[in-house]
């Protein structure tokens, strides 16, 4: 009988040796570093940390640590991957971090887990992103950035005034958009609200114009004319002239001249001026200025005349993860990065943080509820500056936004604008090498 | 004598093993970088020789910025100590409350940069509801209300007008005490045979303080030719070209910002001729400045 325990008992052991070296090996722990573009108060951050937790939580070998650096995240990436510092993911805006960390070769292609199914969904993870997202700055095919915040260009406007005066249709052509200039003013508003010193502001009027005259890409593919000599098309002298028009009749008021960020937005938040043409954050950085009752509206940057594009050919502003190619651990980003796409954890973001989002059947915030519709009816996607921004950024910031902040603060003329951005962009790309 | 020698080195030693290691060092090492293209992302430098250099000549932006730094450094200079120098000569006359003055004068000089930027672009300059419009219409002078102090033409008057407000404090206080250690029996003497205020003033005030003068204006010249954080500051989501100096526009060619600009090498030659023209202004100044040093 003790025989038979005896041998119970090694059989039963031996049973359970594999079994607990599978556990061991498999509950290996994992630390992942993240820098973030967020600082720690920020909605945006505190929500991010809620999904770190809880998916720690559901995987107890895994320890995200994460570092709120603010804005500057990707110079400090930067410095820090130069001196050998270990950053498993990232997280910035899609523009500049596409023209950074990316095209620097320090990304990992996301395609193969874009593939895999999604966590909450009997589909790819990639097909339950609003179109147009993952692919706007993947190169060659290959897709490095993992999109969740999603803000629209749009104008933004007080409902209210524009019932006052009687519009009950946002314009969707330009004839249109200058009469409702025009009825606001007679009405004693500002019709357009601006600022002086935000030049990536002031550009969205040249990159609405020239994405609406000549579709989506021309812009970009002016920027890559290395004579300069596409500036002379036709269409980029009328929308020089036609941002002159709105400062020379006053659809612009002449103070904004002086305004310096957030002067501008503030006259809209306090019912002076009508509308912004601006990022769907603005409703809610205006959140603490406007009236309660203050209801905000978006409209999608009007029809030009004539024009190749179409009226919902949409700029957005992304925030996206990147995952930094010689990282140790792409599986277990790949499966958080997984986990904060689930609807559930996109509309938590959309519901605290109060921004738009990279998944399709998310509600955004009521305030921005019109950036959720152009975003859904969006017919094309394009980034800053038509992409110039990630592509040419010295090009763009030194000599392209330069130019235009003249010619919209009335320093140079229509004429002079297209000279200048002629001769300046030949020079720039003789010397580029 | 070796041996007080070897005792002198050896104190002198961890001190300039800081000195080559945090600054030396970095120094000859952005040198070397500036004849780079380089990102700073990754160890891929191209070797471009003197192309950086060449590249600031044609820069208008760079020599924009360094037309405002020049301009911050001689004209704000100028006015700097102008009013450093009046505000001195009042604070000595004798007037009540002096302390309480020359705190009040200084007080700029330990606020926050971030806190006055904010309170000269946005309550000062703002062009509906600051006070410079308001003050000007309640005084009657409605065409001076209208000028729009933050306009692309008139930005860089207007920072420079906060600089210099923030900066004359910090002289005052620094004239005032190089005056109160001169002798007042001097001045009870000059006043004896004769002199006058000014008199008085260029004859005894301004030799007897000249070795303050020029550690006040070499210091001035040092930090306005490197200024960064008003500037920077002043326009709050993103430097406007218009207020560019050379540090502001090296950290935005350098360090990338939403337009994700990452020349690191040719910021670094901006860096190097900006630390050359600090070192040329200095040795020019020392030379100027230079005069019998009179013993009290």
């Amino acid at each position: 009988m003790k025989n038979v325990k005896l041998l119970t008992l090694l059989l039963v052991a031996a049973l359970a040796l594999p079994l607990g070296v599978g556990v061991s090996s498999g509950q290996d722990e994992v630390k992942l570093v993240y820098w973030s573009m967020w600082n720690e108060t920020e909605p945006q951050a505190q929500v991010i940390q809620s999904w770190i937790e809880a998916f720690e939580a559901a995987n107890p070998n895994i320890d995200i640590q994460a570092t709120w650096n603010g804005r500057q995240n990707q110079t400090l990436v930067r410095t820090a991957l130069s001196a050998g510092e270990t950053i498993d993911f990232v997280d910035q805006d899609a523009d500049p971090i596409s023209g950074g960390l990316v095209a620097e070769g320090l990304a990992l292609p996301l395609n193969e887990y874009l593939d895999e199914t999604a966590l909450d969904e009997d589909m790819p993870v990639r097909d339950v992103f609003t179109p147009g997202t993952l692919d706007l700055f993947a190169v060659d095919g290959q897709v490095y950035l993992w999109p969740y915040v999603y803000n629209t260009s749009q104008f933004w406007y007080n409902k209210d005034a524009f019932a006052e005066v009687g519009i009950e249709q946002p314009p969707a052509t330009w004839e249109e958009f200058l009469d409702a200039c025009q009825k606001l003013l007679d009405a004693g508003y500002d019709p357009i609200a601006a600022e002086s010193d935000i030049q990536f502001y002031q550009i969205d009027y040249l990159t609405y114009q020239a994405v609406r005259y000549g579709g989506v890409g021309f812009l970009l593919q002016t920027l890559e004319d290395p004579t300069g000599e596409m500036w002379r098309d036709p269409i980029y002298l009328q929308a020089a002239q036609n941002m002159r028009e709105l400062w020379d009749k006053g659809y612009i008021p002449p103070e904004s001249a002086g305004y310096l960020w957030p002067a501008g937005q503030q006259t809209l938040g306090v019912g002076l001026a009508a509308m912004e043409l601006v990022g769907s954050w603005l409703p809610i950085e205006l959140a603490n200025v406007v009236e309660g009752s203050f209801e905000w509206g978006g409209f999608n940057f009007p029809a030009m005349p004539d024009g190749a594009g179409d009226q919902n050919d949409l700029m957005v502003y992304l925030l996206s993860f990147m995952v930094v190619k010689d990282t140790e651990h792409p599986r277990e980003i790949a499966d958080f990065l997984k986990f904060i796409t689930t609807q559930e954890n996109m509309q938590q973001m959309a519901d605290e943080a109060l921004v738009g989002v990279t998944r399709v059947d998310v509600e955004w915030a009521p305030e921005i509820a019109d950036g959720a519709a152009a975003a859904a009816n969006a017919t094309a996607v394009f980034g800053m500056a038509d992409g110039g921004v990630a592509l040419y950024p010295e090009l763009v910031n030194n000599i392209l936004y330069v130019n235009w902040s003249k010619l919209f603060l009335g320093e140079i003329t229509p004429e002079e604008f297209v000279e200048t951005m002629v001769d300046d962009q030949a020079e720039y790309w003789a010397n580029a090498g | 004598m070796r041996a007080r020698t070897r005792l002198i080195l050896t104190f002198l030693f961890p001190a300039s093993l800081l000195y080559i290691v945090f600054f030396i060092y970095p120094a000859l090492r952005a040198l070397y970088t500036s004849f780079f293209d380089w990102s700073g992302f990754s160890d891929n430098a191209r070797f471009t020789g003197l192309d950086n250099y060449r590249q600031l000549y044609r820069d208008d932006l760079f020599i924009e910025s360094m037309s405002n730094t020049l301009t911050i450094l001689i004209a704000g200079g100028i006015i700097v100590f102008g009013l450093a120098f009046a505000l001195t000569i009042l604070l000595n006359s004798g007037i009540r409350g002096r302390k309480l003055f020359r705190a009040v004068i200084f007080l700029p000089n330990i606020v926050a940069v971030i806190a006055l930027t904010t309170m000269w672009s946005v309550a000062i300059y703002h062009p509906r509801f600051g006070l410079l419009k308001n003050g000007l219409a309640y005084l009657g002078l409605e065409s001076w209300s209208t000028i729009l102090f933050t306009s692309p033409q008139n930005i860089f008057k207007s920072m420079m007008a906060a600089i210099i407000w923030i900066n004359v404090g910090f002289y005052v206080v620094l004239l005032m005490a190089g005056i109160d250690k001169i002798p007042t029996e001097l001045y009870e003497a000059a006043k004896i045979d004769g002199a006058n205020q000014v008199q008085m003033f260029y004859k005894i005030t301004v030799p007897l303080l000249w070795d303050v003068i020029t550690v006040g204006i070499v210091l001035w010249s040092i930090n306005a030719l490197k200024i960064f954080e008003f500037p920077f500051a002043f326009t709050a989501l993103e430097p406007s070209p218009n207020t560019y100096t050379v540090a502001v526009y090296l950290y935005v060619m350098g360090f990338g910002q939403r337009t994700p600009i990452y020349r690191l090498g040719y910021a670094t030659a901006m860096g190097v001729v900006l630390v050359l023209t600090v070192i040329l202004v200095v040795i020019v100044l020392r030379r100027v400045m230079r005069r019998e040093v009179i013993q009290y």
